[in-house]
Parts: C-alpha cells; structure tokens; sequence
C-alpha cells in the first residue's frame, strides 16, 4: 500500500505545463463570458440562458410573498 | 506556518466534508431541478422551487463558504501553501468564482420561489430549466476541482519555484550549522 500524499514532491520543472496552459486558456473564457454577460444583460435572471430571454422575469411576485415586499 | 499532522487532519477531514456535502448538494438541487421541469403534479412543481431559495441558504451557501474557508486553512497550513502549485490556485479559482455565481444566483432563486408562490401564474411559467443548467454547471466545476486534488497534477507557479529555490539554500546552512 502506498504511503498517504501529504505533502509536495521536490518539482525540477521550470516551465508551465501543458494542461496549465489549457486550464488557464479555459479559466479566461468562462471569466470573460460571465463578465460579458453580467455587463450587457444586467443582473441574473431566471430565464436568461433560455430562448425567448427574460420573459419570466418581468413577473410580478404577489405581496407578502418572503423576499418580495 | 505548518499545522501538526494531527491538526492537519482534522482540517483535511472538514476540508474533504463540505467540499464533498456541497457536491451532493448541487446533485440535489440537480434533482430538485428536473422534477420542477418534469412533474405532472402543480403542487410537486411549484415546491421544487419554493424549497430550491431556504434549501440554498442553509446548505448550498454555508458548504460553499467552508468549503473555501477549510481550503485556504488547509493549504496555508500544509507545504502546499496558496500559490505555489497550479492545481492548488486553480482550485482555489474555481471555489471563489461558484461561492460568487451562488451568491449571486440567491436573488434568482428569490425571484422563482416568489413566481412559484404566486397561485396565478402559470405552470409553464412557474417551470425553469435555469437551476437545472446552473446546477449542472456547477457540478463540472466541483467535478473539476475534485480531480485536481486527488491527482494533484505537477506544476510549480513562479512564486512556488521561487519560494522551494529559497529553502534549498537554506535547508544546507541550516544543517551546517548544526
């Protein structure tokens, strides 16, 4: 049975790895995209990855209901 | 700054708990999700999203928070550290961008519990596949950042190369001296 990893190796590598470079390529994108989309669009709505948009979100919640007063 | 190794484990075992508890509950909501798009029933569809807004505060948020928190703790106090591994800041990347897309997402899960309770809407209305796409959205990153700590992938950044150049210099004075 192998030892339990507690602790990092002694790494000789000095440049950055590949799937470093992939995961950061990624990273960026998804970033971007949710910047994009929280900038042209406005704050998070339920429906607002859907067709037709925020359609359900102009809804008007009853009075009394929790959060909505 | 390095915890004793019983101190470790004990912040490895909180660490691993509300990381994996958060993970089941995003699997959860994940279910909540489908019945609220698939039932039949009005009364089984318009709870989905009325239990989805209390069920994210009292779990999703605070498993999210000490998720983050226990990780900081447990890498600051390993030599593992923050910023010196790839994997450690990916996964460090990938706990703060959910915790700020759920805290987020909490006005959503406002907006549809209000929609839900509202006994004059439309169950097409009431009907949302955005907790779906959110949920599964999440469950990817969680996945994700679960495979970069059991695998832990090699990769020093910069400041970590730095930081083990510094204690091999002093590692061989150190034991010179003694």
């Amino acid at each position: 049975m192998s030892q339990t990893h507690v602790g990092p190796d002694r790494e000789s590598t000095t440049s950055t790895p590949r799937w470093v470079k992939v995961f950061g390529i990624i990273a960026l994108v998804v970033v971007l995209l949710f910047v994009v989309l929280l900038l042209t669009r406005g704050p998070h709505r339920p429906g607002r990855h859907l067709p037709g948009g925020d359609a359900r979100a102009g809804h008007t919640p009853p009075a009394g209901v929790p959060g909505h007063p | 700054m390095t915890m004793t190794p019983r101190l470790r484990k004990f912040a490895l075992t909180a660490h691993v708990t509300t990381t994996v508890g958060w993970l089941g509950a995003v699997v959860v909501f994940l279910a909540l999700a489908v019945v609220g798009l698939t039932s039949q029933d009005a009364q089984t569809v318009r709870g989905a999203y009325l239990v989805m807004e209390p069920a994210a505060w009292f779990v999703l948020v605070p498993l999210a928070i000490a998720s983050l928190l226990t990780g900081i703790v447990q890498s600051l106090g390993t030599p593992w550290g923050l910023f010196r591994h790839y994997w450690v800041l990916f996964k460090l990347l990938i706990t703060v961008f959910a915790t700020i897309i759920l805290l987020i997402y909490m006005e959503t899960f406002s907006l549809m519990a209000g929609v839900a309770a509202d006994p004059s809407a439309d169950l097409d209305v009431v009907r949302n596949a955005s907790p779906g796409l959110h949920a599964a959205l999440a469950l990817l990153l969680l996945l994700v950042a679960t495979v970069l700590a059991v695998y832990k992938p090699r990769g020093m950044t910069a400041y970590g190369r730095r930081k083990q150049k510094e204690q091999r210099t002093v590692s061989p004075a150190v034991d010179a001296a003694t």
